[in-house]
């Protein structure tokens, strides 16, 4: 609970605090430029009109990376205390796939298998 | 700050203090009141289903009027009462059982209970309002597409609202059991009851999402002139069969997991021993919920989805007998040499073990998808869902309403009143749903409004309603004991079955509105039992006495409610009589005034929200000198009871 942090942090507390913050920001600014590097790449591989079926896989992987970017390094997953919110993500993510699969296979094609 | 205080409180002031309460625990009464009158209005369409289908060739019930009280039933039963009732169960112990002070969101708490009042109010306003649904409790798309009046739209609407305030409930318990536990309560120490209702919570969480699509499909289809199951604007109507199937299957789990729970605290408690396996127990619950999301399709065999996909998902369904068996083998290996002591609800949770059986073995008979074939849309499924549904859960509502009955209201359900209700129910159980196999395998169709004379079937069918009528006395018998025990009113005191093993039964009776006055220090599991055995049966505190944090009461939950309820009827009566609307309601009188009630009842949705996000609520805080207080006075109650 929030209102009940109010002791004064000493004075290596205080250093320890920094440092972490410094290292946060370090990391936080590196994945905003990879991300950027990445969106490049994209952006340069539609730009420069190679064969369709070579860029389109790669631009979805390069998503993926960047989705997992964003959830690990700017929506803090990385971080301690998100193991649940972890688990949730990856067990909808695996039923969501699933699902999609089968209503691919069994719905939309619709032969049966 | 509405602790109505004092016992002379004005009914309008108890009412204002229901209408606006964000208390777990009267939100588990008012979860239980609702409930319970949609169970005795499911109950009552039952009825008149095996009225109906007690002799060959009655006319007691038209054809169409059939086909509205069979998906009545159903949709009520399921939405309406088993899982408010068991949310009832939930509310009322779960925070107890973790040592908690209330959920974790009590705001959404109010806000889920309004909404499925609101939902299921609006769902049975149907009968009044031109026709129930009458595609059956699956709603399959072809069938209710072509379903003539707005009977569908009342269902679309119903279940989408009720099934909203069923998923914020369960976003909210997960939140309590993962982030509010006390000091000490371990995940291996949780009871079962906590454990069955985090796995059934999550199941909502996964669950009702595809439920809540499905039904948008058909809402717009029905309303607003989407052609998704229309198959000849290039809809196709298998796509809802599998959306309500990916959210039916695992909702089935969601009424068993907590009725598991219900019975395994019975079990132990009532056999004076700890739970025998408890780590497989817990392994269990967590498989069956992943199995759960796996094994939709087995309602659909014989769909046409091909052998590969049948077979596949005929595996998978067998898979899930196993750990329902480790279940059942750790509940007997408890009661196995225990102390046991025959309480109503220890002999529901004794009845419950064959009965719950049978219903298992009948469901891997269909698991054998070629078998099915035969099975299907026969009285043989009806047979098997309600041996599961009604030997399963309603068995475990029946005992946990008494088992829980003194932490709901103080007080003691009469036993031997229980006792003849216990065995009625049973009898009437088994003489309703057994003979129904036989039924099944003879060639009786369900959902069919009669039969006819000389096909073998009239004796077994009056053996079936005379089952229903024992149940429906049985029920009668606790409603009559419930008014008993309220008009006497005598109140009893911490652990009145004298065997809690668990956190909630230390707490004083009536529970204070905070719970816990020290935040409890958790020791082991089995809380209670094992102070009782270690120390000196009181549960130690793992702090001090400190002001306790508190939220104000709420009337938003409601409003915001009340304004989807009034949106609903805007959206239901906007496709009639216009041109581009679906056969089923473009003949029918045009409504140029329900646009106008959509954005009204949304408008007073919104500003309801709004007032709730800009307007800042801090809650309030309980002074350490009125906990104490509290304390001193509960200490010379106790001194003065010995």
């Amino acid at each position: 609970m929030a209102e009940q942090n109010h002791e004064q942090l000493t004075e290596s507390q205080l250093k320890y605090l920094r440092m972490e913050r410094t290292k946060e920001m370090r990391i936080q600014m590196i994945s905003f430029g990879l991300m950027i590097f990445l969106t490049f790449i994209a952006f340069a591989l539609v730009a420069l009109e190679i064969d369709k079926n070579f860029v389109i896989p790669i631009v979805i992987g390069l998503a993926f990376l960047q989705v997992v970017l964003q959830f690990y390094y700017f929506m803090h997953m990385k971080d301690k205390g998100h193991e649940f919110a972890k688990l949730f993500i990856l067990v909808g993510m695996y039923f969501a796939i699933a699902f999609v699969v089968c209503f691919i296979m069994i719905v939309w094609i619709g032969n049966p298998i | 700050m509405a602790q109505v205080k004092g016992k002379k409180a004005g009914f309008g002031a108890v009412l204002w203090d229901y209408l606006t309460t964000v208390d777990h625990k009267k939100i588990a009464i008012i979860y239980l009141v609702a409930g319970g009158f949609f169970f005795a209005l499911g109950g009552i369409e039952a009825m008149l289903i095996r009225a109906q289908l007690a002799v060959p060739n009655n006319d007691f019930l038209s054809a169409g009027l059939f086909n509205e009280v069979i998906t009545m039933h159903g949709t009520t039963m399921i939405f309406l009462a088993a899982m408010p009732l068991l949310f009832a169960f939930m509310n009322a112990v779960v925070p107890l059982q973790i040592g908690a002070r209330d959920v974790a969101f009590p705001f959404l708490n109010s806000l889920g209970v309004w909404l499925f009042v609101f939902g299921g109010i609006f769902l049975n306003l149907s009968w009044f309002l031109g026709g129930a649904p009458d595609a059956g409790w699956t709603s399959y798309a072809s069938l209710s597409i072509a379903s003539p009046g707005h009977g569908i739209d009342f269902y679309a609407v119903g279940l989408q609202i009720a099934g909203a305030g069923t998923l914020i409930s369960g976003i909210n318990f997960v939140t309590t059991i993962i982030t509010m536990r006390a000091p000490g309560m371990t995940y291996m120490r949780m009871p079962l009851f906590t454990w069955t209702t985090l796995v059934a919570a999550i199941l909502i969480v996964f669950a009702f999402p595809p439920l809540t699509i499905g039904v948008f499909l058909l809402m717009f289809d029905r309303m607003f002139g989407s052609n998704f199951f229309i198959v000849e604007a290039g809809g196709n109507t298998i796509i809802w069969e599998h959306l309500f199937w990916i959210f039916g299957h695992p909702e089935v789990y969601v009424l068993i997991l907590p009725a598991f729970g219900i019975f395994s605290e019975i079990f132990s408690t009532f056999s004076r021993k700890r739970l025998f396996g408890y780590s497989a127990m817990v392994f269990a619950t967590v498989l069956i919920g992943f199995f759960g999301f796996m094994v939709w399709a087995h309602h659909m065999f014989t769909v046409g989805l091909g052998p590969t996909a049948n077979a596949i998902f005929a595996l998978a369904t067998m898979a899930i007998a196993v750990p329902t068996g480790i279940k059942i083998f750790n509940w007997i290996a408890t009661i196995w040499g225990g102390s046991i002591e025959f309480t109503t609800p220890m002999l529901y949770a004794l009845a419950f073990i064959p009965s719950f059986v049978m219903g298992g073995v009948t469901g891997i008979m269909q698991a054998a998808a070629p078998a099915d074939y035969q099975y299907h849309d026969s009285y043989f499924i009806v047979a098997h869902f309600h041996y599961v549904i009604v030997g399963g859960v309603v068995f475990a509502l029946l005992a946990g309403l008494h088992f829980y009955w003194p932490i709901i209201t103080g007080t003691m359900l009469s036993e031997k009143l229980g006792k003849i209700e216990m065995v009625i129910f049973f009898i009437g159980f088994h003489c309703t749903f057994l003979i129904q196999h036989w039924l099944g395998l003879w060639g009786m169709p369900r959902r069919v409004f009669t039969y006819l004379d000389g096909q073998g079937y009239n004796t077994a069918n009056m053996i079936s309603s005379i089952g229903a009528a024992l149940m429906a006395i049985a029920v009668i018998i606790l409603l009559i004991n419930i008014i008993k025990t309220l008009v006497k009113n005598e109140k009893v005191g911490t652990d009145p079955w004298g065997d809690g093993r668990t956190l909630e039964w230390s707490l004083p009776i009536p529970t204070p509105y905070y719970n816990f006055a020290n935040t409890p220090l958790i020791r082991g599991i089995d809380a209670l039992a094992l102070e009782k055995e270690e120390g000196d049966g009181t549960i130690p505190a793992a702090g001090p006495v400190e002001a306790i944090h508190m939220p104000n009461n709420s009337f938003i939950p409601f409003m915001i409610s009340f304004g989807l309820f009034v949106a609903g009827f805007g959206a239901l009566y906007f496709a009639s009589g216009k041109p581009w609307a679906i056969d089923a309601v473009a003949n029918l009188p045009e409504k140029p005034w329900a646009l106008y009630v959509l954005i009204a009842g949304l408008a007073i949705t919104f500003i309801s929200m709004g007032v709730r996000s800009w307007k800042d609520d801090l809650g309030y805080y309980i002074p350490k000198e009125e906990l104490e207080a509290d304390l001193r006075e509960l200490e010379a109650r106790e001194r003065g009871a010995k």
